[in-house]
């Protein structure tokens, strides 16, 4: 009998010793659906990508939750009177490989980014005329008065590096909270904590790993399992799976991305915008929120997400509130009581999908003849986005962290304008806004969006939630206006 | 023998080359293009252009088939677009998972469904071999992803025994093994249950019998040699299958198999990925039918190779 009490005392030792003894790695399995592309900062163009690259690279600035930029690299800047000159004034900061960042590693790395022939981005830093080293920092010259620019020295492509790193595709060496340790494609990431950050600050979990789970359902059991702590991004579809376990927790946000019934502007009777207005007062948003989103997300009424909270228009929901009769009479007006038209869906995207089928039964309510056509997302690109040879799809939009790398698309002549929108007073407001800043520069956004309100480059829907589900009692989590997962933040 | 060795070889290489041809051209044909989809709603013309000028998409089609062909047989197998890392790397990963988890689930389902077949031959009217039979239709009717959903939430959630997913030890591979091995199980022994009911009745097993042969004897030495012959060649067609990849299986239980690749190269128009891994399938099938085509001579002397 003591020996039978002895080895059970034993064999709990031993088992609390192995699990839950001091000392042992703080381990945190994150879910994500898909690999990176690249981590070499301007080869990337996967989204993927950037979630992951966030807490392994840093700019000079980097986004906040808020949606604004802070320094990173740079401790603080400043700008000349005539708003062209960036001066930046570097922090001491170590890299992953214990190499100290240098005004050489910043200005190659900035030239980088901004060299056509390297750098898949190097558009985005078109507006750059010289980066050169100064003795206490590094100054930017720009063309010309860029309010958009800081912003977009906090996007990946703008991440500093060694000058002397090879092979940054597989072998990132940043200055981030974690450094890559291993990436093995279709299974997963590991990260690393890197105790040099130059915050000083060391993030509570030592490991984080980045795994690749690309069933939904599959994420969730993984989940209830305990095999995975966080899924950053859980598809609505599933939310019932998980809402009411008590050992997780769910955490609801706009998603900063603008789903959009696109139209394309170019194509007859579609360039008419009392035919434009007929589809935007037939459609009920309300409906399409609770049958595709579970009634989660926030409804859109332009181009800007309610998350871009400084810039957000709130004041355009009277603009075309859902009126099925008034869109009858619009449709009589335009001699179009015979409207047939082809709503392009793409097959991958559930919510868009299911957001065509509900708007196809009430556009059909008007008198319209719908022909619903389901394509694959290669077939979508080609044909909506880069042919432009359709009638009216659906597709969401990535939010930026400036309002001017959102609202460009819609100027005239814009190689992303799938839309095919055009009109003079927006393509004016959209220059103007890169020049002005503080509130005028607000005031300005403010109008674009109130033009594409009434103007209709498409029907705008809804800004998605971003839903994020954890195992309770991991803490700290941060939601970002772009697509990050913020490690160093959380805790347990 | 020697000749049909040869003329084994002469078939293998003239397949392999048809099949890169075909999975070239037909990767060409579908619509979408690489550089389009890695680009998504964020692309510009001057970084899409740029894009397919790096993969190599501007030159003639033909052109970049013999190079491709030229450097694959090399063992120049190019870098993969999507992830940025070589394909030879991607591709020996992969396959030890797949091969390795086909292995086991045909391994499994065989030994399940001898012993389950040869039972409900030799009883047929038995309760128990009803039930099986009730059994294994339920098993070939279920849908593999939703066995697998339903394993890992009583294994891995209600229980909390296994792995929910993962291919990162032998213990996480249980489960997908599970997955696979329940349907095929269930169509090996209604072969088995078939082929061995079929012996039975032949005219050397009555001989046998009239010689007083005894009949456990009988059944496993004389009958189960004929009987199992239809079982096993439906089961090397099975193990053939699943080496070219459990795409089902291994979304759902997130493991980095052949499927993966391929289906994910596939999706993003990853022309050197799918090239890679659609060789190499081929490659292992054709080496597997050869050397199942001898197995089965020592399994049936009748069979011989002229």
């Amino acid at each position: 009998m003591y020996k039978r009490m002895l080895f059970s005392v034993v064999v709990a030792m031993i088992t609390i010793l192995l699990v839950g003894g001091p000392g042992l790695a703080q381990v945190l399995n994150i879910a994500i659906p898909q690999d990176p592309d690249s981590f070499d900062p301007v080869k990337t163009v996967a989204a993927a990508t950037g979630e992951v690259a966030f807490n392994i690279y840093e700019g000079l600035v980097k986004a906040t939750p808020q949606g604004e930029v802070e320094g990173a690299l740079a401790t603080h800047w400043t700008i000349n009177d005539t708003g062209t000159v960036y001066t930046f004034y570097l922090r001491e900061a170590f890299f992953h490989d214990g190499t100290p960042v240098t005004l050489d590693d910043v200005v190659s790395a900035l030239n980088r980014a901004r060299d056509p022939k390297i750098a898949v981005r190097a558009g985005e830093l078109s507006m750059i005329k010289d980066v050169h080293p100064i003795e206490t920092g590094v100054q930017i010259e720009l063309h010309e008065p860029n309010g958009a620019f800081i912003y977009t020295l906090a996007e990946v492509y703008a991440s500093i590096y060694p000058a002397h790193a090879l092979d940054l595709a597989r072998r990132p060496v940043g200055t981030g909270p974690y450094q890559l340790q291993e990436w093995v494609p279709n299974q997963g990431l590991e990260l690393r904590r890197f105790d040099q950050h130059w915050s000083g600050k060391i993030p509570y979990f030592e490991q984080a790993n980045f795994m690749i789970i690309p069933d939904e359902n599959s994420m969730v059991l993984n989940l209830k399992a305990g095999r995975v702590n966080l899924i950053p991004r859980l598809e609505v579809a599933v939310l019932h799976q998980v809402e009411n376990d008590p050992n997780l927790v769910i955490l609801s946000s706009p998603m900063n991305l603008v789903q959009v019934f696109s139209i394309n502007n170019a194509r007859p009777p579609f360039d008419d915008l009392r035919v434009r207005k007929a589809l935007a007062l037939g459609t009920n948003r309300e409906e399409i929120l609770h049958g595709a989103a579970w009634g989660r997300g926030t409804l859109l009424d332009s181009a800007l997400s309610p998350s871009m909270a400084s810039f957000y228009n709130d004041s355009l929901h009277e603009v075309y509130p859902y009126d099925p009769q008034r869109a009858k009479e619009l449709l009589e007006e335009a001699g179009q009581e015979d409207l047939q038209l082809v709503l392009t869906l793409p097959a991958n995207y559930p919510l868009h999908v299911q957001a065509g089928e509900l708007v196809a039964e009430q556009w059909k309510a008007l008198g319209i003849q719908v022909d619903l056509q389901i394509v694959e997302w290669g077939t979508w690109l080609e044909r909506v986005y880069t042919q432009r040879d359709y009638d009216v799809s659906v597709i969401g939009l990535a939010g930026r962290l400036d309002p001017h790398a959102i609202l460009v698309r819609y100027t005239t002549g814009n190689s992303r304008n799938f839309f095919n929108f055009s009109n003079t007073r927006y393509d004016e407001l959209i220059r103007l806004g890169l020049k002005t800043v503080g509130s005028e520069r607000r005031e300005v956004y403010l109008e674009a969006q109130e033009i594409l309100a009434q103007e209709l480059p498409g029907v705008f829907i809804m800004d998605p939630p971003q839903i994020a589900a954890m195992t309770r009692g991991v803490q700290g989590f941060k939601n970002y206006p772009t697509y990050v997962v913020d490690v160093a933040s959380l805790y347990k | 023998m020697k000749r049909y060795l040869l003329q084994k070889t002469g078939g293998f290489l003239i397949t392999l080359v048809l099949v890169s041809i075909l999975t070239f051209f037909i990767v060409q044909v579908l619509p979408g293009d690489p550089a389009l989809l890695m680009l998504g709603t964020e692309g510009t013309p001057e970084v899409y252009a740029r894009l397919r000028n790096e993969m190599g998409l501007e030159r003639p089609l033909l052109e970049r088939y013999l190079r491709w062909l030229l450097s694959f047989l090399q063992g120049q197998w190019g870098n993969s677009w999507r992830y940025s890392m070589p394909v030879r790397g991607l591709v020996a990963r992969a396959f030890p998972l797949s091969l390795s988890l086909a292995f086991l689930a045909v391994g499994v389902a065989l030994l399940v469904a001898t012993p389950a077949g040869m039972f409900m031959a030799a009883k047929p009217r038995s309760f128990a071999a009803r039930f099986m039979s009730v059994t294994t239709l339920v098993g070939l009717g279920l849908p593999q992803f939703w066995v697998g959903l339903l394993l890992i939430q009583v294994f891995a959630v209600s229980l909390g025994l296994l792995p929910a997913g993962g291919g990162s030890s032998p213990v996480s591979l249980l489960l997908p093994t599970l997955t696979l091995a329940i349907p095929r199980a269930a169509i090996l022994s209604r072969f088995m249950r078939v082929g061995m009911a079929d012996a039975l009745k032949q005219d050397y097993i009555r001989t046998a019998k009239a010689k007083g042969v005894a009949e456990g004897t009988l059944f496993f030495k004389h009958a189960l040699r004929n009987g199992s012959l239809a079982a096993f060649t439906v089961a090397g067609l099975q193990f053939a299958q699943l080496l070219a990849g459990t795409i089902v299986v291994e979304q759902v239980f997130g493991l980095p198999g052949v499927g993966q690749l391929l289906l994910n190269g596939v999706f993003q128009r990853d022309l050197p990925v799918v090239q890679a891994v659609v060789m190499v399938i081929v490659f292992l099938i054709l080496l597997f039918d050869l050397a199942f085509d001898l197995g089965l001579g020592v399994l049936d002397p009748r069979i011989r190779y002229e």
